[in-house]
Parts: C-alpha cells; sequence; structure tokens
C-alpha cells in the first residue's frame, strides 16, 4: 500500500483526475444497475477515459512510448471482454 | 522454480518486470478466458440443459409484488384472469420452441396474437418479459427501474392480468421465462374472482412442476465465467501490488504503466463484476 501512495503522491492532480473518473463511473454505474444498455454506456466510457487518461498521464511524466500504449490497451481490452461476458 | 518466482516477481532475468504482468501474458490471459468462454457456448449447444439459471419465481409471486407496487401508489389491485395467464403461458412456450427473446417472433407473432389465440378481446393491452432472475424481488425492482415495464406495472387503463413463470432452454442454457399479460375486457366485464384461489387452482399443475424443476441444479454459466474473471484480476491485482513493491523498494527505473493506476481499474472493474444482477428484462 505504501508504495502505490508513494507513486500518487509524485503526480496528484493526475490521480485525482482519474479517481474522479472512477468514483463517477461506479456512482452511475450503481444508480443505473438496472438498466444494462446505459450500464454499458458507463462501462465503456470508464474503459475509454481510463485508457485517454494514461496517455495524459505518461505525456505529463515525459516516457509516453508505444509499450506503455499498448500495456494500457491491453489492460482495457482484458477489462471490455470480462465485463461484456459476465455483466450482459 | 526460479523460473516459477519469475512469473510473479520483478528480476532483473525478466526485465524488472513480473512475467505475469508482460503484453504477452496478459494477451495469453484473455485468450484463456476467450476459451473458457467458446467451451460454454459449445456446450450449449451439444448438451443444452446443462447450463441453466435456477429460480424460485412463483407465478402467485409475481401476481402479489406487482399488486403490491400498485397499492404502494395508491392503485387498485389488478384482477387475476386465467385466460390471460394461458396466452401469457402460450407466449413463453412460443419462445421456447422457436428459441427467441423478444415481444416479436421470428415469424411475425406480436404479444397480440397470443391474446387472439385464447380470445380475450381486449380494449388496452401490455405485456412485460423477464428471464434468468433468481428471485421475484430483483425481477420486480428490474421492472420497476425501467420506466416502459413499470408503466404496465402502475397502468391505471389496465384492470386484469395474467402470470406465466415457465421453464425451459432458451440459447442451450436452462431459464425461468416470467411473462406478464395485462389487458381490460373490451366488453367491460371482469371476472369477479378471488386471486388467491385462481392462482392455487389453475397454476398448481405449472407451479409444482416449477418447484419439481427448481430443485435441480444447473451448472450457471455466468458463475463460471465471473469465478474464472474474478480470480484471474485478483492474480493480477496482488502480482502489481508485489511487482510495484520491490521495484520502488529496490528503486529500479523501469519504463512501464503505472501500477497504481491499473490496481485502481482492476479493483473498479472487480467490484463490478462481483455486484452485478443476474437477469433480463424485455
Amino acid at each position: 500500500m505504501k508504495t502505490v501512495l508513494k507513486e500518487i503522491k509524485k503526480k496528484p492532480i493526475e490521480y485525482l483526475i482519474l479517481l474522479i473518473i472512477f468514483f463517477i463511473g461506479t456512482s452511475l454505474y450503481f444508480i443505473f444497475r438496472f438498466e444494462a444498455a446505459v450500464q454499458r454506456i458507463i462501462i465503456y466510457s470508464i474503459i475509454t477515459l481510463y485508457f485517454f487518461w494514461s496517455l495524459y498521464y505518461h505525456q505529463k511524466r515525459g516516457d509516453l512510448h508505444l509499450s506503455i500504449v499498448i500495456e494500457y490497451l491491453i489492460f482495457a481490452i482484458f477489462a471490455l471482454v470480462l465485463l461484456t461476458t459476465t455483466v450482459f | 522454480m526460479k523460473r516459477l518466482w519469475l512469473m510473479f516477481l520483478p528480476h532483473e532475468k525478466n526485465n524488472h518486470r513480473a512475467g505475469i504482468l508482460k503484453p504477452g501474458f496478459l494477451i495469453l490471459f484473455i485468450a484463456i478466458y476467450l476459451l473458457n468462454q467458446s467451451i460454454l457456448k459449445t456446450l450449449t449447444t451439444l448438451k443444452p440443459g446443462v447450463l441453466g439459471y435456477s429460480s424460485e419465481i412463483t407465478a402467485k409471486k409475481v401476481f402479489d409484488f406487482t399488486n403490491t407496487e400498485r397499492n404502494k401508489i395508491g392503485l387498485p389491485s389488478y384482477h387475476y384472469n386465467s385466460v390471460l395467464s394461458e396466452s401469457a403461458a402460450q407466449k413463453a412456450q412460443d419462445m421456447f420452441k422457436n428459441d427467441y427473446w423478444a415481444h416479436n417472433s421470428p415469424t411475425g407473432k406480436t404479444p397480440w396474437d397470443f391474446f387472439n389465440n385464447v380470445e380475450y378481446k381486449y380494449s388496452v393491452a401490455g405485456e412485460n418479459l423477464a428471464k434468468d432472475f433468481y428471485d421475484t424481488d430483483s425481477m420486480m425492482k428490474a421492472w420497476m427501474n425501467s420506466p416502459t415495464h413499470k408503466a404496465n406495472i402502475v397502468n391505471t387503463k389496465y384492470q386484469e392480468i395474467g402470470v406465466a413463470v415457465v421453464n425451459g432452454v432458451l440459447g442451450g442454457v436452462n431459464t425461468t421465462l416470467v411473462v406478464q399479460h395485462f389487458g381490460t375486457p373490451l366488453n367491460g366485464i371482469i371476472k369477479d374472482t378471488t386471486p388467491e384461489e385462481i392462482a392455487f387452482n389453475n397454476s398448481a399443475a405449472v407451479e409444482s412442476k416449477v418447484l419439481a424443476v427448481n430443485s435441480q441444479h444447473f451448472i450457471n454459466p455466468v458463475n463460471i465465467s465471473k469465478f474464472i474473471g474474478i480470480g484471474m484480476f485478483l492474480l493480477i491485482i496482488v502480482v502489481l501490488f508485489m511487482d510495484s513493491y520491490i521495484t520502488l523498494k529496490n528503486n529500479t527505473h523501469r519504463l512501464t504503466g503505472s501500477s497504481a493506476s491499473h490496481i485502481g481499474f482492476l479493483v473498479i472493474i472487480l467490484l463490478f463484476m462481483i455486484f452485478s444482477q443476474q437477469g433480463h428484462i424485455f
């Protein structure tokens, strides 16, 4: 846990943006938990925003590299595959 | 043994990144998961009825819960109409027979055709559908949270309701279909019946069949997928923690994504999977 917090302290604004994305997305997901179509849109939005946040974050850090983009893309695809087969 | 540790911990030999977190291995995880989905899909085709969703829903509960929702906002209860229950049961059986999940069948039948089949002459009519729910309460919540389905349940023009709860195999998976048929008779004559009696007498055979079938245990395909997915994500989260701890402790500089953001993202996705609701309405 300390290592995670240490990482966050280096770029607090960027992580705050990510936290806001997660908080709003999660809240909307549970508000619309009985509407599958809306949930689908929320999930796609969270995953997309997470990917674009990663580009922004690493651009700011000065280490935006193809290998890092691929890493985040794979995590995004993994989440998408799992959610579309279990939630919907 | 050492090679195994390289999968979970960063080391000079694995370029200071746990093997599991590398793109190749993550893609392998996705492939394994998709293979699981293919196997489940093949099972539904080769051995239909092995996979399924068990349910404790009964027609009487659906009828009672529907009227509870109406009474909450001061509306009178629906009258139970066994003819409408018959049309609802025929609709459910048609969905199983022609393997579809919709108000209109692929053969062109509309919900109103089922009303006509039982010779229910109506001035207004409506239909609600549900499947894969385990309990009546969750199903009612799903309907009440959907504006169009709620409109049928709390409609001031409808006076009668029929309910069918039918088990069968849809898309190779055992499930319980729930059909509500609403209507107001064209001649304005409401049958003077006692809901409890009608539910017991007319659906006793169906309810006992429902109870017998519900006692069978099916392999829930969504639970299998969830179990595998949650297991994979938990493993990745734990490895991310260990990976970032060792890297920061050794003050190793490397070109990788943010472990903190990956952990946060995966935890959110995990929560969505764990708390996702079973069941669909139409």
